[in-house]
This record gives structure tokens, C-alpha cells and sequence, in this order.
């Protein structure tokens, strides 16, 4: 145990060094930077570093530069708590902004309730984040999974479906997912019977059992929120038993954004609805161009990402909020992050006072082929806002 | 090993539980959470070592009645909303009993096929918690522990954490220091010859098996409320690995190897996390490490360098 008493004294040690300093703005980063989720994290953070590189440059917040702390999250929800925990207690980060996947937003958000910081999720999208489980410190500029099950059933109404087959990851975005689709097609498509559910473990590889129930079950229209490689791994299984032929496939989980479509290329199978939050290749908003470009100079290649957008827009609303708030006081900050707008790359943007949550659309399309490039795009591109119509 | 504490040992104890009762004057909340987290771990690694050091077993599923541990006490405090202690007793009652019948079935057996069936039941209850979303939480994991006011603060929930750490480590010393305890090393040095001089010998590794399940059952309702959550990268199996390398790296014939191991083993992981994202191969390092050189870990090596020192004079 001596040893141990040894270690504490150099811990105090470098906890003495990293003491808070007045002068600078501490923001917590969440993002999985390291192993699987690191092909999303690293692009977030991509964005989060040009928001607040901009930021710096015309002054910082409040006339105080912005410090980033990023911690990786490893995709689960215990060491982004832990993370979340030592950001707080150790670093003395003032906010915590981020997060991948929804069991992490949770996770995180538990922290920030318990030691009284304010917290933005920028990607989480299980709706009891901002119902069940919201409290004064958690605002979201994500999109929610009753959104985007809207968003869905109105596409299954679209395309004329009657029989529809559901797959979705074993975890809070999936469970929340299903619930967001099946209001959805009962508010759009409500002639449209759901003949199958299918529950996926998060991070699983081997889709063949699941892909031969979907075909045996005889639906026309799959739903899913298979997400990232979950999709990739779905799809190149799928699709030499011809399972796209058969079905149309209508996805959340953001697999029409460019980082999915420029990976799989020739191999992004037919009858693909999905939707994105952004997509470099479509200027919704006049300001978008401009984004696009730095963004491009920034991450290296003309075909930007699309999750920079997300973590970007993140720090763009707690600098907002801070001006606004004329401190980093978790609570004064909470309070002007009610009610709150800013205009962003993708649009105006603006959280609701009462459940926390961004007014965020996606757009929403079928993925296509086109002459003289090898991956697919989105085309038409249609912006489907965030409003549910009872 | 056995007889009563000697005089430097239980100074040592009153020292090391005096400093740890300061720590809260630090005023620094990371500290405070790493203390907590670092004594858990510690009481978590004491216990497996009853069935490692003390019975001679290896069991590579003793997260399981950690994880048993934590969920219930996060369960009843939570969805229940019980008070701590009926919570806390149907926590470790539930752990014991958990134990009680996986150890039933795993005492029949020995060596590798003992560590195998503990290794299928961690799994099992791994599942249990995967799977039984509405009360668990799923792979969501169960967020959110309601801790009664009166130890929600950090520092009040420190000195619970204390008292509750150091009154079982206590008790598992007397328990290991006991005749009991005689009987198992017994038991471990020659099970053969330990039954023909009238020992149970499979009574008595059931009664290891439970009373490491019955603490590890305590670390996990502790570590369940320091965390305000539970997770099931809990009960899955690498995290009975790491509290087996945590008792091997500190040393599983000294009753107190297993807790400086795990100390050991908690802060380096800290550290390495702020340099890089490779702790696995670190670890694997030490493991390799331990195995090579230090067969009887940081407590064996203290006490050869002890030795030597003693020669050399």
C-alpha cells in the first residue's frame, strides 16, 4: 500500500500542475478517438477543433481562450462516464460537449446532472435523453429518434409499403428507433404492418441469420438503424442474396452521409432511403460553401464528412450561450442555451426551452448512382425539418 | 500467512486506514473518486484471492458475483427505491446466494475444469444483464443509482465507502487467518493427504468460493453507488481477468498482495490512459512480466528484497 501512497503524491503532484486556470474556457471533448469508433470520432473532432480554432481567432469566449480536453469514450457507456468524471473532477473543464452513441450520451449525461455541469450531445439520439432522463444541465443539437422514425414512416407512406420488417441494434438507439418508427407509421403509413423485429448486439459483424430471416419473411420494406460499419457489414452480406432486390431498405442512422457511401463505393447496395445531416455536396444554406471549403483544407480531401458538422455546431451554441450568458456558470449557461438560436452551415438551428432539443432536420433521399464518380449520392435531396405532425 | 498480526503488520493497516481517512482534506474531488474506486477494487481482489491464494483454485468468472453485487444494489435502491441498508443486505445476501449455488457445481470439479465452469456461469449472468433490458438496463447499462441523501455528497460517501471497506477486509483477514483459513491452505498444499486427515475438502473450497463471492458482491454495491451506474462490461469477462492479474501482480500468498496489486494495477491504468490509448498491451507486459520473474508478485518480491537486505547485514 505504500506504493499506492506514492502514486497519490504524484498524482496530487500533476493535479497541482493542471490546476484550473482563470484565464481559459475548459471544454470536455467525448468522441471515440481511438480503435472501432475512431473512423467517427476522429472527423467529429475534425470539427470540434475548426469551431473552436474560429472561435480563438476572433477572440475566444467571453475574451478568454478556448482549451480542449478530449477523452475517449471507447464507444461504452463506463468509460465515458469515468471520462466524463475526470474531465469534471480533474481537469476543471467548464462544459462537456460530444459524445457517439446513445448509451454513452447517457452515461455522460448522468455525470453532468451529478456534478452540476452543463453538457450538449452532439450526436446521441435516444429521445429519453431530452425526455425521461433530461434534466437542467443537457441540452441535444442532434436529431432525436422520434424524428427520424417521422422521417421514416413518412418515406414508407412515400414508397407504398405494406410489409415491413424491423432491424436494429440491441441498445438504447435501436429500442428508441423502433418505438420513433412505429409512431411513425401509424401517424403516415398506418395501412403498413410490421411482420418482423430483429434485435442486432452493438458492434456485431455476422448479419447471415438475420438476413435470411428478413428474406423468408416476405416484407417489401426493411426499416433500420443499422449505422456505420454495422450497415457496411449488412449490405456486402446482403446483397449476394439479392436482399436488395427484394426489399426497399429505409435507414436512420445517417448511412446516405459521404463517409458511408465513399467507403462502400460499387459495393452501396440498390433501394437505399436513408438520410444525413449533412452532405458536402449540397448547400442548403448559403453558408455552407464556405464551411465545406475550410473543412475540406482541414481534413485533406474535397469529400468532407459529414459528423464535423455535428461536433461544430455543438460548440458553436455553448459559445453562443456563453456571450449570451456573459459567464460559464453551468446554470446561468443552462439558462441561455433555453430558447437559444444560431445560424449554422446546415441552417438555422434553435433549442427548445422546454424539452432541450435542437430543432435539428436531416435530409433525407435515395442513395444513387452517378455518371463519373464511383460511390453513390443522394438524389433528390429532400430536407425533412424537425416537426412531428400529430 | 497464518497465526495473529504482527505487530508491524497492524501498524501498517492503522497507517494506511488513518491516511486514507484524510485523503477528503485534499479537497480534490478526482482524488477523493480515485481513493474510492482503488479501495473497491482492492476489497474486490482480497476476495478472489480466498479462492485463488487461500484454496488453491483459479477462477476466471469472478466478476460475476461483482456484477450480481452491483445491479441488485442498483436495482433496489433505484427502481425499488429501498433504504442503503435492507438494499445493501439483500445486495450481499443475494451475492452469497448466487455464489452458493454456482460454487455447489463448480467444487465438484478442479483445476482447468473448474476455471472453465466459472468462467461459463460469469458468462451467464454477462447475459442476464445483456439481455433483461427492462430491469438491467441492457447494454445501455443501468444509469442513474439513486444514493440516499445523507451519502450522496463525495466526501460522506468516502467515509462510507471506508468504514464499509475496511470492516470487510477486516473480517475476511480473520476469516483467512482462522481455523478455517489453516484448512484451506491445507486443502490447497495437498487436497489428498487434507482428506485423509478428516478435512471436507470440497465443503470447505464451497465455503471459499462463497465467502469471495459474498465480498465480491459488496465491492460491486459500492462500486454500483461510487458510480451512480452499472454497467455490463462489469460482469463480461476480461474484468475477471484484470481483478485476476490484479491479485496476481500484487501477489496471491500474502493476505494483503491482492489490494496492492489491484492499487498497483488501477493508478498505472490511469496513467497510461493519459499518454496513450494502449493500456491492453501494457498490461499484457505486466502480465508477462509477473509470470516470468515475479511468480509470488509485488508482495513476494518486497519480501525477498526484505530477505536480502537481512542477509547482507
Amino acid at each position: 500500500m505504500r506504493r499506492s501512497l506514492l502514486a497519490a503524491t504524484a498524482a496530487a503532484a500533476v493535479l497541482a500542475a493542471g490546476a484550473a486556470q482563470a484565464d481559459e474556457i475548459r471544454i470536455g471533448v467525448l468522441y471515440p478517438i481511438a480503435g472501432t469508433g475512431a473512423v467517427y470520432g476522429e472527423p467529429a473532432m475534425h470539427g470540434h477543433n475548426m469551431a473552436v480554432d474560429e472561435l480563438n481567432a476572433a477572440g475566444g469566449i467571453l475574451g478568454k481562450k478556448i482549451v480542449s480536453f478530449a477523452r475517449d469514450t471507447k464507444l461504452k457507456p463506463a468509460a465515458a462516464s469515468a471520462a466524463a468524471k475526470e474531465l469534471i473532477t480533474k481537469d476543471g473543464v467548464n462544459v462537456l460537449v460530444g459524445g457517439l452513441s446513445s448509451a454513452v450520451g447517457l452515461a455522460i449525461s448522468e455525470v453532468a446532472r451529478q456534478e452540476g455541469v452543463v453538457y450538449v450531445a452532439t450526436i446521441p439520439k435516444t429521445i429519453k435523453l431530452t425526455t425521461e432522463k433530461r434534466h437542467d444541465h443537457v441540452f441535444r443539437t442532434a436529431s432525436h429518434t422520434d424524428f427520424e422514425g417521422d422521417a421514416m414512416g413518412q418515406i414508407v407512406a412515400k414508397l407504398g409499403l405494406k410489409k415491413i420488417c424491423d432491424i436494429q441494434l440491441d441498445y438504447a438507439y435501436g429500442h428508441d428507433l423502433a418505438a420513433g418508427i412505429e409512431k411513425g407509421l401509424k401517424r403516415h403509413a398506418p395501412d403498413a404492418e410490421k411482420v418482423l423485429d430483429l434485435r442486432v448486439k452493438l458492434g456485431a459483424t455476422d448479419y447471415n441469420a438475420f438476413i435470411s430471416q428478413i428474406m423468408g419473411a416476405g416484407c417489401d420494406g426493411v426499416t433500420s438503424g443499422l449505422w456505420g460499419s454495422h450497415f457496411v457489414n449488412f449490405a456486402q452480406q446482403g446483397s449476394p442474396f439479392g436482399l436488395f432486390n427484394q426489399i426497399k431498405y429505409i435507414s436512420g442512422g445517417e448511412i446516405a452521409s459521404h463517409e458511408i457511401a465513399g467507403k462502400m463505393k460499387g459495393d452501396y447496395p440498390d433501394n437505399v432511403w436513408s438520410n444525413t445531416y449533412e452532405l458536402w455536396y449540397h448547400h442548403h444554406d448559403p453558408s455552407h460553401v464556405a464551411f465545406q471549403e475550410a473543412l475540406a483544407e482541414r481534413s485533406g480531401t474535397k469529400e468532407t464528412a459529414m459528423w464535423p458538422v455535428l461536433a461544430y455546431i455543438g460548440v458553436k451554441f455553448i459559445a453562443a450561450a456563453a456571450e449570451k450568458a456573459g459567464s460559464m456558470d453551468a446554470d446561468a449557461l443552462a439558462g441561455a442555451l433555453k430558447g437559444m438560436s444560431i445560424s449554422t452551415p446546415v441552417g438555422p438551428r434553435t433549442i427548445d426551452p422546454e424539452t432541450h432539443q435542437a430543432d435539428t432536420g436531416q435530409f433525407w433521399g435515395p442513395m444513387v448512382k452517378k455518371e463519373g464518380v464511383d460511390y453513390r449520392v443522394m438524389d433528390p435531396v429532400t430536407f425533412i425539418p424537425a416537426v412531428i405532425e400529430e | 500467512m497464518t497465526g495473529r498480526m504482527t505487530r508491524p503488520v497492524l501498524a501498517a493497516c492503522l497507517t494506511v486506514l488513518v491516511l486514507l481517512a484524510l485523503v477528503p482534506l485534499l479537497e480534490s474531488n478526482y482524488l477523493i473518486d480515485l481513493f474510492n474506486e482503488i479501495m473497491i477494487y482492492a476489497l474486490f481482489a482480497l476476495s478472489l484471492n480466498v479462492i485463488i491464494g487461500y484454496s488453491g483454485n483459479v477462477s476466471f468468472g469472478h466478476a460475476a458475483y461483482f456484477a450480481i453485487g452491483g445491479y441488485t444494489m442498483a436495482i433496489l435502491l433505484t427502481t425499488y427505491e429501498w433504504p442503503l441498508l435492507p438494499a445493501f443486505a439483500a445486495a450481499v445476501a443475494f451475492s452469497f446466494a448466487c455464489s452458493a449455488v454456482v460454487a455447489y457445481f463448480c467444487t465438484r470439479l478442479t483445476d482447468i475444469y473448474f476455471a472453465m465452469l466459472t468462467l461459463a456461469f460469469s458468462m451467464l449472468v454477462w447475459g442476464v444483464a445483456f439481455k433483461w433490458r427492462l430491469m438491467t438496463g441492457g447494454d445501455d447499462g443501468f444509469v442513474g443509482v439513486d444514493v440516499p441523501a445523507f451519502i450522496a455528497e463525495r466526501v460522506p460517501f468516502y467515509y462510507f465507502s471506508l468504514v464499509v471497506i475496511a470492516t470487510a477486509v477486516a473480517v475476511l483477514w480473520v476469516i483467512c487467518h482462522s481455523a478455517f483459513g489453516r484448512a484451506l491452505l491445507a486443502v490447497r498444499e495437498n487436497p489428498v493427504r487434507a482428506g485423509f486427515v478428516g478435512i471436507n475438502t470440497r465443503l470447505m473450497r464451497w465455503w471459499a468460493f462463497v465467502v469471495a463471492g459474498t465480498f465480491a458482491g459488496i465491492a460491486g454495491a459500492l462500486f454500483a453507488m461510487v458510480h451512480r451506474g452499472m454497467y455490463t462490461e462489469s460482469a463480461f469477462w476480461p474484468e475477471s481477468a484484470t481483478v485476476l492479474i490484479m491479485t496476481l501482480l500484487g501477489g496471491m500468498y500474502s493476505f494483503f498482495g491482492p489490494a496492492i496489486g489491484a492499487a498497483s494495477l488501477f493508478l498505472l491504468e490511469r496513467l497510461t490512459n493519459e499518454y496513450t490509448e494502449y493500456w491492453p498491451l501494457v498490461l499484457g507486459t505486466i502480465l508477462l512480466a509477473i509470470l516470468m520473474f515475479l511468480p509470488e508478485g509485488l508482495a513476494g518480491l518486497a519480501q525477498a528484497v526484505r530477505r536480502q537486505i537481512l542477509r547482507g547485514r
